[in-house]
Order: structure tokens, then C-alpha cells, then sequence
């Protein structure tokens, strides 16, 4: 599928928020995601479904004070 | 020494930390050990897709260090409200220093946007820490609404001017019914000291650990000053005055030998 993930057109397999985390080999631990401006809690990650009009944002936690 | 609550949670270290800007992870978390800190500061950013970013989380929380995300990057009330609601899913927890600052220059806290957000954000549940500048009227407002603490600022974030709003800072604690920590420009020691011998329940420090040549060490000078000046506050100063007051008595045995 072909969304767009931090206003970069971006392909993978499947079609959940999980799969999506799964093609990126990325830790779950310590982020959190967006879609259309709205926060998708974790719980919902794989039961919430993209589509092609998907604008999905991905942010993690770093350093900062 | 007293321990600090803040809604409720128990802080035994009156000194907080942030985490930016050191040269290294094991920098940053030697630091922290040193400095015996229990709450540290955290930031969200959009996550890089090409790059693995260190992981920072597990070594602190292992450390038992309570995790305090930051909102900062946020220009206004609407896009701090969502970077807070992002870091509660993030770090499973309800804890957020609100800080929102449009000017990239001087780093001002936007106090209109930050009231704002501080309302949405007790609406929904949070445990709010504004971060503000050394503003009276303000403060007193965020309590109103139900901030759990404020952080009013001593000077610019990482200008290690220490405590430059001194007089604000003092009208604040005098009149706060909340915990007040003294938050950004600290840069040595002796100003961590002296916000705690003024009377503010805690300091909030980064940039002066994090640019130290010898990060551990520095941590340790600020958990010692932190602790002198709050005991020192809770033991009682005493007051200034211009004219000398002996402090042995002042006998006339010399003036009889003559």
C-alpha cells in the first residue's frame, strides 16, 4: 500500500498501523502515531486500517529539556 | 531535607534534569546518576526513517527515573495540545512540561498560548508543568486553572545566566500556592544553589550538565548545591542588614590596661 508517512509518499505490506511499524523495523517502545492530525493510541494500532489518502505521522521520543 | 510533592508523586531529589545536548548517551546518563535527579525531560520529534536513533528510554527508566515529555517545537496552543496527547501514548504517562515558544531566537515562552493550552490540557487529564517566563500574574493564572506546579524561568534557555528574573522569581514563590521550579538559564551551581535558598521547591537543569567538560562530575556539584541551598533555606538565612553586628561581645578589657 502507498501512503503518505511524515510527508514522504512511502510503499509497504499490508494495511494496519501494525504492519506498517513492522516494515519500518522500528521499536514500538517510545513513539506514537497521528493519522489525519489525530492521535491513534497504541491499543487501536492494529485494528486501525490506511488507506491510499492515509497522511500518517510517526514521531519518536529523543533527547530534549 | 524535605521531600517535594507534585500531584501527589514524591520526589526525594529537588534537582530535574533534561536530557539534550550532551555528546553522548552514556554521557547524558552518567550525568543523571551523579546528580541523583528523579524526573527527567524528554522530546518528541517526527521519527527518522533512515536513521536508528539511540535508545535512551530503557537505561533511565531503568535508572527508576520518572520520564517528563516536553511539548517543545509546538508554536501554539492547538499543536501543543496534540504533541502532548502524542507523548502520553508515547511514554505512558500523564506528565507533560507545556512549553510552547514561537521565537526560535530567544526562545520566549508564549504565556497567551501556553494558559490556553494549559486549560485544554487539565480538560483531558494531564499533569501540566508550564513552562513560563518569571511572570507573576501569569502564574497565579496557570494555578487557577489547575497547574500542578509552574516553571518560570530564570533566564534564556542555555544562556547560563542564571537567575536574572531574580526579583519576579521571588514574588512568584511568595505568592504560589504550587510548587515552583526554577526552570532554564541555571549555569553553575551557585544559581541552583541560590534559587533553592530563595525559596523555589526545585531547579530544572540541562544545558550546564550537558556542555560540563566532565558531565558525571558536574552532576554531582548540582546535587550538592541543590541540597545546601535547600537545607540552607529550610534551616532559616539570616536577614541582610548594612551595619555590622559583632558576633563575639564586645568587652572593654583593653581599654582597662590603659
Amino acid at each position: 500500500m502507498n501512503i503518505m508517512l511524515n510527508d514522504v509518499p512511502f510503499e509497504f505490506f499490508g494495511n494496519t498501523l501494525t504492519d506498517l511499524l513492522d516494515s519500518l523495523e522500528k521499536e514500538a517502545k517510545g513513539i506514537a502515531i497521528a493519522i489525519n492530525q489525530k492521535v491513534v493510541p497504541r491499543s487501536l494500532w492494529d485494528r486501525t486500517e490506511l488507506d491510499e489518502q492515509s497522511q500518517v505521522f510517526i514521531f519518536e521520543s529523543i533527547a530534549g529539556g | 531535607m524535605s521531600s517535594l510533592f507534585i500531584a501527589g508523586h514524591e520526589f526525594h531529589s529537588r534537582l530535574f534534569t533534561g536530557t539534550g545536548k550532551y555528546a553522548s548517551a552514556d554521557a547524558m546518563l552518567a550525568s543523571l546518576v551523579a546528580s541523583e535527579s528523579e524526573l527527567v525531560t524528554l522530546s518528541l520529534r517526527r521519527m527518522d526513517l533512515k536513521h536508528q536513533s539511540d535508545n535512551i528510554l530503557q537505561p533511565l527508566q531503568k535508572q527508576g527515573m520518572k520520564l517528563l515529555p516536553n511539548t517543545s517545537g509546538a508554536r501554539t496552543a492547538k499543536e501543543a495540545v496534540l504533541a502532548a496527547e502524542l507523548a502520553r501514548d508515547a511514554l505512558e504517562t500523564h506528565w507533560v512540561k507545556l512549553e510552547i515558544h514561537p521565537d526560535p531566537r530567544y526562545l520566549m515562552p508564549d504565556g497567551v498560548e501556553t494558559l490556553l493550552a494549559a486549560e485544554a490540557l487539565i480538560k483531558k487529564g494531564f499533569v501540566v508543568m508550564p513552562y513560563v517566563h518569571a511572570d507573576p500574574v501569569l502564574c497565579k493564572r496557570l494555578e487557577e486553572v489547575g497547574c500542578q506546579c509552574v516553571m518560570p524561568l530564570g533566564s534564556p534557555i542555555g544562556s547560563n545566566m542564571g537567575l536574572a528574573s531574580r526579583p519576579f522569581l521571588e514574588i512568584i514563590i511568595e505568592q504560589s500556592a504550587v510548587p515552583v521550579i526554577i526552570d532554564a538559564g541555571i549555569g553553575a551551581p551557585s544559581d541552583a544553589a541560590l534559587a533553592m535558598e530563595i525559596g523555589a521547591d526545585a531547579v530544572l537543569v540541562n544545558t550546564a550538565l550537558a556542555v560540563a567538560k566532565q558531565p558525571a562530575q558536574m552532576g554531582e556539584a548540582f546535587r550538592l548545591a541543590v541540597q545546601a541551598g535547600r537545607i540552607a533555606y529550610e534551616s532559616g538565612l539570616g536577614e541582610k542588614r548594612v551595619q555590622a553586628q559583632a558576633t563575639s561581645p564586645l568587652t572593654d578589657f583593653l581599654g582597662g590596661l590603659s
